[in-house]
């Protein structure tokens, strides 16, 4: 692959306990990693994924507390049977089912948001650019959206 | 076959002893083909009922179209019970408020299958036991009832009512699961290309008339996803976006409320195979949370529940 794989980021506001790793989040991603933030998993719309996908990225990760450390108490454990079945789903209809990672940060955990994204973006070379279901129609600027 | 007159019999006295307001079965259509469903308010109307293999509506559609304070009665079938019961443990509908009369059934005939083997000129159509036999101009036809069935029907499961208040006929023997798990299952042995070859050969015929979710008793949204303007959840043109985003979230919504009836299939113009998409769903419901739709009335679906089982469910 010429270019590094493209990375649909979801990220819960809250999973991030130290503020460094936080800091790096937010200001020194790679280009090729785009971030979304959102209040808690429980509100990342599989809607959400399906757009990534569409849209040409070539793999989406989804960071979350831990069971019972979720700040909103419940919200992770029904993203995780949502989520996990729309990835299993997406898979029966030709999206691989590797292109979709979940972390799950635990409070003491340090640094491995950088070590699980480095990785995915080896395991994502290795499967190589995505093609099914990548049909977005690219908008051109200034137009309006089909 | 259930008996009509019985059927007549039950709805009539339904409505004469004012159970309920209203009786939802089914009338003659525009062509033997099509019986269509019919609301009968008074007694005099129910002589026009009818019921037979053709009847190939899900029924339990209309239940969130009707004022909610109605007393409804209504035809069921295996399929059509369980999702009245999905949609009473949705709230949408007390089951006091309901009269359930029980239909077994053998199976709903795709009018798809007549159409392929004799045209569409048909006159009369009429059913015993075990075959359809079809007037049309050229002749008569019959066949074995097993090569018409819809193929929902042929992995069916459920074919009695569970929790009707009358049940009409004979109960029907039932089969176990393993033909819809197989269906799946050799759908999944293929390689992902081949997998994607054939949902994007399905999807891409779709003209976005959103019949499938007409017939859909679970879809009963006030506003669909794809109806929203802003923000614009999915392209809501017929483009290869949009086709493929409606296919796979209508499908998505109905984890764990499908009862595979295949309503959705029967009602497409274009001929799309959709049931596939949500059997999976049915198939990993069944075996990720041992549940199965509108078994009864008290079972919440396994995306509205949280257990702290789940932490030894999902590996980090």
């Amino acid at each position: 692959m010429s270019q590094k794989p493209k990375i649909a980021f979801f990220q819960c506001q809250w999973c991030l306990y130290s503020q460094e790793d936080q800091n790096w989040v937010d200001t020194q991603l790679p280009k090729n990693i785009h971030l979304t933030k959102s209040p808690c998993t429980g509100r990342i719309n599989p809607l959400y994924i399906l757009n990534a996908v569409q849209g040409g990225a070539d793999g989406v990760m989804i960071s979350g507390c831990m069971p019972e450390q979720c700040h909103f108490k419940t919200g992770n454990m029904a993203a995780r049977r949502q989520l996990e079945e729309f990835n299993d789903f997406l898979d029966h209809i030709g999206y691989e089912k590797q292109r979709v990672r979940f972390v799950w940060l635990d409070l003491q955990d340090r640094g491995i948001i950088q070590k699980q994204l480095a990785q995915f973006e080896k395991d994502l070379e290795a499967l190589g650019p995505a093609t099914n279901l990548v049909t977005r129609v690219k908008i051109a600027e200034g137009e309006l959206n089909a | 076959m259930p008996d009509i007159e019985a059927i007549k019999s039950e709805a009539k006295r339904l409505l004469q002893e004012g159970v309920v307001e209203v009786v939802v079965a089914f009338k003659p259509g525009d062509t033997p083909l099509h019986p269509q469903p019919a609301f009968f308010t008074s007694v005099d109307e129910v002589d026009n009922l009818v019921y037979n293999g053709l009847c190939q509506n899900n029924l339990a559609t209309f239940l969130t179209r009707i004022p909610k304070d109605k007393k409804v009665g209504m035809l069921v079938r295996g399929c059509e019970n369980r999702s009245v019961n999905a949609l009473i443990v949705e709230k949408q509908k007390s089951r006091d408020d309901l009269f359930l009369v029980g239909i077994p059934c053998e199976g709903i005939i795709d009018w798809r299958k007549i159409v392929e083997r004799v045209g569409e000129a048909v006159l009369a159509v009429s059913e015993n036991d075990y075959e359809v036999i079809i007037e049309t101009r050229d002749g008569q036809y019959s066949f074995y009832k097993n090569e018409l069935f819809h193929e929902s029907c042929l992995r069916c499961s459920h074919r009695n009512p569970i929790s009707a208040d009358v049940i009409i006929g004979e109960p029907v023997p039932e089969t176990n699961q393993d033909l819809a798990n197989t269906v799946v299952e050799r759908f999944d042995s293929q390689a992902i290309e081949e997998r994607y070859a054939s949902f994007q050969k399905e999807a891409e015929r779709c003209i976005r008339c959103y019949a499938c979710r007409e017939a859909c008793p679970m879809c009963y949204c006030t506003e669909c996803f794809v109806d929203h303007i802003e923000p614009r959840w999915t392209e809501s043109g017929a483009t290869p976006a949009g086709m493929q985003g409606w296919h796979i979230v209508r499908a998505f919504h109905q984890t764990g409320r499908c009862t595979d009836c295949g309503a959705c299939e029967r009602a497409c113009p274009m001929d799309i195979k959709m049931t596939y998409l949500t059997e999976k769903l049915n198939y990993d419901m069944r075996k990720k949370y041992n549940f199965e739709t509108g078994l009864d009335i008290e079972t919440q679906p396994p995306f509205a529940t949280v257990t702290l089982d789940d932490k030894n469910r999902f590996t980090v």
